[in-house]
This record gives C-alpha cells, sequence and structure tokens, in this order.
C-alpha cells in the first residue's frame, strides 16, 4: 500500500507553520503521499496575507534568531517546496466561510473542502498528525 | 577514497549545505528524481540531523547509502539509486 501521512494544522501562530511544512515535506521526501487539513488558527498558513498574520507566540521570540542562524526556510519557500512536491493543501471550508473569507484570498493550488473529506483521505494513512 | 574521489564519480552532486531541516531530504528527492536506477548521487549538509536523517530517509525510499563522510562541519553521503 502506498504510503500516506494526514495532518491536521488547527493551531495559531507561525510555529504551527514551521511544524506542519516540516513533517509534510519529509513526508513527501520519503515518496509518503501528504494531505493538511488547515482549520481554525491554522487556516492563515494558507492565506495570501499569511507570512504578515503568522506571528511567534511572544515566548518564542527568541526563536527567531535561531531560525535564522541556522538557516531555517521561511514559511513561503517552504510552502512552494510543499506545491513542488504535491503535498495537497486542504482549506476547511467551514472556517473559510465562518471567517468570511473567499477563495480567492487563499494562496494558488489550495482546495476548499470539509471534514469528512479529510477523514476519507485519513482512513488510508499509515500516519495521522496535529499541530 | 577521499571527497574529490567521491565526488568526480558522482552522477549528480546535490549541494544543501546551510540548509536547515527538512531542505536536506527535500533536496535529495528532487536530485534523486532526475537519476537512473544504480546511479550515485552525493548529497552535501551540514545540518547536523541530516547524519541520522539522511540514511533514515534512504531506508524508506529503498536506495542504498553506500558511503558517508564526516569533517570540518560538513557531511557527505554516498546514496546509490534503488
Amino acid at each position: 500500500m502506498a504510503k500516506r501521512v494526514a495532518i491536521i494544522a488547527s493551531g495559531g501562530g507561525l510555529e504551527t507553520a514551521y511544524k506542519t511544512f516540516n513533517i509534510a515535506l519529509a513526508g513527501a521526501a520519503m515518496d509518503a503521499e501528504v494531505a493538511i487539513f488547515f482549520t481554525f488558527e491554522g487556516l492563515p498558513i494558507v492565506h495570501k496575507q499569511g507570512p504578515s498574520m503568522l506571528k511567534l507566540k511572544p515566548e518564542n521570540e527568541p526563536m527567531a534568531e535561531g531560525f535564522a542562524r541556522t538557516n531555517v526556510p521561511p514559511i513561503d519557500q517552504l510552502i512552494e517546496a510543499a506545491k513542488e512536491s504535491g503535498i495537497r493543501l486542504i482549506a476547511c471550508q467551514m472556517t473559510v466561510d465562518a471567517l468570511g473569507w473567499k477563495a480567492d484570498d487563499f494562496i494558488d493550488g489550495v482546495e476548499f473542502a470539509g471534514a469528512a473529506t479529510f477523514l476519507d483521505y485519513a482512513m488510508e494513512a499509515q500516519v495521522t498528525l496535529n499541530f | 577514497m577521499n571527497v574529490q574521489e567521491i565526488v568526480a564519480k558522482a552522477d549528480l552532486v546535490v549541494d544543501a549545505s546551510g540548509l536547515g531541516c527538512p531542505m536536506p531530504v527535500v533536496r535529495a528527492k528532487k536530485g534523486i528524481d532526475t537519476l537512473q536506477s544504480g546511479q550515485i548521487m552525493v548529497l552535501k549538509a551540514t545540518d547536523r540531523g541530516s547524519l541520522k536523517d539522511v540514511p533514515a530517509w534512504v531506508q524508506q525510499t529503498r536506495h542504498t547509502l553506500e558511503e558517508v563522510v564526516e569533517g570540518d562541519g560538513e557531511y557527505i553521503f554516498v546514496v546509490r539509486k534503488g
């Protein structure tokens, strides 16, 4: 059976974006199918204004310097790499509607769907994660 | 074999030096996809995690790790495509 990784990104802040894309990209590099469901506070990660909306939590601000020192790539580069790797980016339609956002507000390549779509995919996954 | 000899016999050299996790394996995947089975990719990295991560990547992708050379804060992985 093909390897499959199913990830929910529901947490807030830049931290969630890094955690999510780090594992997602490693999974894709290891020849797994990867899909990420962005919901609740995780939804801004795939918003066009994501880079300006996502901040580190105050207690994690010292990490910014460490990220720079260790050449951790900016989130937009990780998203580009994710799209190149064929990682599915699924925005939670319910959260999109609840926030009054529109499909055009999101980066290219994002799909819009709900819980059942994610679960239909995740039922066949060997690895499921929530960040 | 020294590093120069290893690099000279490679079919592809992928330089992931200076890149943090998970980029070394992301670059490795991108590189090895361009090779034929049996060809050799040399991957250079400086990320300390890559010392464990590249063998794990090789394990999952069914390639073969032929050699690892470590020195001067740089790691060189010789991977034969499976």
